[in-house]
């Protein structure tokens, strides 16, 4: 792991090598532990430690970057006069942002020692826990577990530094029967790996896996559903994508009106529905400065941003370029996003639905239409018919075909949020909610 | 203009990782200061007393150029927005077995110091796995090779001078955006390299290089009116092959008809949703073959190892040899030997040669793709070549080959297939793709479509997705046209693993009839 001040030596080496008015560096390192399980046995694991540097060298408008993970003197000073090279052969760049001024970025580090430094000691106990739960009950376990930490550093020519680290741990596990008829999953992300209880875990995914014996086969249609926090999460996170501002006014997003404008400012979703971007949140750990890509709002410093606000849509992101051009201020991107959600509990929400399916989590989620951001995807590792308030037997699985915006303008209660990971993408803090009309296409067969 | 010695200079990784990779093409011997390296984790795992180890030091590089064309906020004017990017990356990993159990480590500092290191860290990781062992990992045999193997190519794609990678692009995005009503266009052109040295405790030493070349021209039209927006893509396929495929790509030409085609897409009307016969064009087929096909043979997927993250497989050992998937006509390959595939290799990450294999003949399942560690799972006596990882930081595992689809006979046209349609749909391009974790239930949308109506192309439709379940689908097959239309499309971001891996992978076709697909409209 690259400390700060490997980090401002690397720096300061890579600005003497640059020849071009703008250079700006971005530096990466991380070391990975992992436990890949299956069968009821540990199938591979991995040590990985890895680094990259990204240079940027910008003159005139031309731009030319390059990465590298190699940090000998000879190598950076080949790399920025590549990155140098570059720019001279490419045309200028009529959408470039100027380097940034130095900026201030909040102490909002998150980093915990003891998830930077597991391995296998305190890993394999978790592990165990799960297969042996598993056997006990007759059942098959697979899953994983990784523990990440990682420091990053930004800087540029023009005398902004910037360096954060951050640790995170993630435990899945499926739990199969042996004849493969059955199903059930748990996932759990945390920042501090003390958190992770690996027993806990296998027990709701073994409880999933024999309570879904012998679905029952439904027909497609429209039901109300009860979503676990981690099906919430597998939507609702890809609605950051779709809250760009460019996008909108260029009539090409959910946020587009009819006839030119945005959407800003408008009732789209129901009163409970607020949407946030929370960097400061302490279930994440994030670095101080945001993503988005240079000219987007890429070491911008993190804030908090609500885009959705008791159901008004309150702030679109805006890149640094699309916000100098529409004279707006520049936001953070659509990241480390918060749903809000209410005091009840999941079985709360269960006893208000007469007639549903209990949702465990979706799965393979892809984009039908970009621009009403509809999604398809499958129920899957537990789907539970509701009956008077009660779960009453499982379903077999269901393809559907709907959007997050849909799907929150269809919302009608909210639980708790947790943080949650699912099986695509990092996931986000949601809480369990009840939606009415949640649209299925086709039957599953899959197990 | 830059030399192509001034150019090598500049765009190469740095001078070890040159140094490395940079002995003569024609050699049949890898370079003797990899195998010296190679050599420090092959007897530090002896040392510990691992009974396997294999280490692959990798070299990737990887050069992007890319105009977007698109209005100016305010003004309207359009402007020429490039990107270059020019990266690479240089590490190793080392693989062994201890006590029974895998054991990985990788890092980016290539010295015989930390590959001793990290060899280390492989044993330990392998030890400390050994008491949840299920039982003793076994490999199949394999033969001890001493080779150098690379992508056949004529021009070396990083030795073109930028400039004319530009001025090509340029030309292409310019034919997209040629017409008021195109809102915004692009044209992509990449190239990606990869030297890979592996040594294994087998005796294997081997050197490869692999290059891959590909490109997209892409248009958008809105309607502000309506909200409303649509796009078109061409996307040649993506080869091993060097600078010499960039003009069979024809991207300008190309360019003139995403241009026509994305205002066409604009106005097409929504499709009639109901049961319709479909033609498959290979640029959209090759997508429904891998997820239905290629990963449902997979045998890590059936035996349960995959089970926590991409899912398991409809096709159970049991239905080895008896299954039926599709109709008669339908012969699958799983092939790591095809000219220009994605996955075509010299020898896989087991250093196991590369091979050709029937996986569906006549529409039975006949063979799962396989690694040294699953062989014997299944009763079989050697590896069917299957095993890569994405990068030197990551575990191979076992990866889909190139699998493809068999010709009909000569003498069937594209025509013949279209012909003989009362009520249906001809898609061109991948779109919308999603599969349960079993690989029965499926849907697929598609960059274009047009209705076939008695026997004849007829107008552009929009929002079309099918969904329908593999083996009911592949049955529904009854035509399938001749070589003379067979076309390779294929994917560099084919997922599966934990941590996450992404492979590159073709899949040829001719285009193909189903009879009686379930068509949905979406959005």
């Amino acid at each position: 792991m690259i400390t700060k001040e490997q980090a401002q030596k690397l720096v300061g080496k890579v600005l003497s090598f640059s020849t071009f008015p703008e250079c700006d560096i971005s530096i990466g390192s991380s070391e990975r532990a992992s436990i890949r399980f299956a069968l009821n046995g540990i199938t591979t694991s991995g040590f990985t430690v890895s680094h990259f540097m990204s240079i940027t060298s910008v003159k005139d408008g031309q731009i030319g970057n390059t990465q590298i993970d190699e940090f000998d003197d000879v190598s950076l000073r080949e790399a920025v006069k590549r990155t140098e090279t570059l720019a001279r052969l490419s045309p200028p760049n009529p959408e470039r942002e100027d380097s940034l001024e130095p900026q201030k970025y909040a102490d909002i580090e998150n980093y915990v020692q003891s998830t930077a430094t597991a391995r296998n000691q305190v890993m394999i106990p978790h592990v165990r826990a799960i297969v042996e739960g598993a056997k006990a009950s007759g059942l098959v376990a697979a899953g994983f577990f990784e523990r990440a930490a990682t420091s990053s550093a930004i800087a540029n020519k023009k005398g902004n530094f910037g360096y954060g680290r951050t640790t995170d741990a993630h435990l899945s596990t499926t739990i199969r029967n042996s004849d493969g008829s059955s199903s059930g999953w748990a996932s759990q992300p945390a920042v501090r790996i003390e958190d992770i209880d690996g027993e806990a875990m296998g027990k709701t995914a073994i409880e999933k896996c024999l309570k879904w014996k012998n679905p029952k086969r439904l027909e497609p249609g429209k039901y109300t559903v009860v979503l676990e926090p981690t099906a919430v999460g597998d939507l609702v996170q890809l609605m950051g994508f779709n809250m760009l501002a460019r996008s909108a006014e260029e009539g090409r997003s959910f946020l587009s009106k009819k006839g030119g404008g945005t959407l800003l400012g408008e009732k789209l979703f129901p009163e409970g529905i607020t949407l946030r971007t929370d960097p400061r949140n302490k279930l994440y750990s994030v670095l101080p400065w945001g993503g988005g890509g240079r000219g987007g709002a890429a070491g911008m410093p993190a804030g908090n941003v609500t885009w959705i606000e008791t159901g008004v849509v309150k702030n679109l992101y805006y890149d640094r370029y699309y916000a100098r051009k529409a004279g707006k201020e520049s936001t953070p991107f659509p990241s480390n996003l918060v749903l809000d959600g209410g005091t009840k509990s999941q079985a709360e929400l269960i006893a208000g639905v007469e007639r549903g399916l209990l949702v465990t989590r979706f799965w393979y989620i892809r984009s039908v239409n970009q621009q009403t951001v509809q999604y398809t995807g499958l129920t899957r590792d537990g789907l539970f018919l509701i009956e008077d308030g009660k779960v009453t037997g499982p379903a077999m699985n269901f393809r559907f075909n709907e959007s997050p915006v849909r799907m929150l303008q269809n919302t009608i209660a909210m639980g708790k949020p947790v943080r949650v990971r699912g099986g695509e993408g990092q996931g986000m803090i949601a809480p369990p909610i009840v939606v009415k009309d949640f649209p299925f296409t086709s039957i599953s067969e899959a197990v | 203009m830059l030399s192509r010695r001034k150019f090598i200079q500049s765009s190469t990784a740095t001078a070890f990782a040159e140094r490395l990779f940079a002995a003569p093409a024609d050699s049949k011997r890898p370079n003797q200061e990899l195998e010296s390296l190679g050599g420090v984790a092959l007897a530090e795992a002896k040392k510990l007393k691992a009974t396997y180890c294999d280490i692959r030091i990798i070299r990737y590089r990887r050069q992007f150029v890319t105009i977007r064309l698109n209005p100016e906020r305010g003004t309207g004017k359009t402007l020429e927005v490039p990107n270059i990017a020019d990266g690479g990356s240089f590490g190793f990993g080392v693989r062994v077995i201890a006590d029974g159990c895998w054991g990985f480590a990788a890092s980016p500092i290539v010295t015989k110091a930390e590959i001793a290191r990290i060899t280390g860290e492989a044993v330990t990781v392998a030890r400390a796995n050994a008491v949840l062992k299920q039982r003793p990992v076994q490999l199949a045999p394999v033969k001890a090779y001493r080779d150098r193997w690379q992508t056949p190519f004529e021009k070396d794609p990083f030795s073109v001078p930028i400039e004319e990678r530009l001025e090509l692009i340029r030309t292409a995005a310019a034919a997209a955006k040629k017409d008021k009503r195109v809102f915004s266009a692009g044209c992509s052109l990449s190239f990606a390299s990869e030297d890979k040295y592996f040594a294994s405790s087998e005796g294997s030493s081997i050197q490869q290089l692999n290059l891959q070349t590909s490109a997209q021209v892409n248009a958008t039209a809105v309607d502000v009116a309506k909200a409303l927006s649509k796009s078109r893509r061409y996307v040649p396929p993506p080869v091993t092959a060097g600078y010499e495929y960039v003009p069979i790509m024809n991207l300008v030409e190309n360019a003139a008809r995403v241009r026509e085609e994305v205002i066409e897409h604009l106005a097409a009307p929504p499709v009639t949703a109901g049961k319709k016969d479909l033609v498959l064009l290979p640029n959209h087929l090759w997508l429904t073959i891998h997820e239905s096909l290629g990963h449902s043979t997979e045998l890590d997927r059936a035996l349960g190892y995959e089970a926590n993250y991409a899912g398991t497989s409809f096709l159970t050992t049991d239905k080895l040899g008896k299954a039926r998937i599709g109709s008669d006509i339908v012969n699958v390959w799983g092939d790591r030997t095809t000219a220009r595939g994605l996955a075509t290799i010299g020898y896989d990450d087991d250093g196991v040669k590369a091979t050709k294999f029937p996986i569906i003949e006549k529409g039975i399942f006949k063979h799962y793709q396989t690694i040294r560690d699953q062989a014997h799972l299944i009763g079989e006596k050697e590896s069917r070549g299957c095993c890569f990882a994405d990068d030197w930081s990551s575990v191979p595992f076992q990866r889909m080959p190139n699998v493809w689809l068999e010709p009909g006979k000569a003498t069937t046209s594209l025509d013949d297939l279209i012909g003989d349609i009362e009520d249906g749909i001809l898609i061109d391009g991948d779109g919308s793709f999603s599969i349960d974790q079993q690989r029965y239930n499926f849907q697929f949308g598609g960059d274009a479509f047009w209705a076939i109506k008695k026997g004849k192309r007829a107008g552009m439709v929009s929002q079309v997705a099918y969904q329908s379940r593999t083996t009911d689908f592949w049955q529904a097959c009854d035509a399938i046209a001749g070589p003379a239309y067979w076309q390779q499309w294929g994917a560099t971001n084919d997922g599966k693993g934990e941590p996450p891996q992404s492979n590159s992978v073709s899949h040829g076709c001719s285009p193909a009839r189903f009879r009686q697909i379930n068509v949905i409209q979406t959005d």
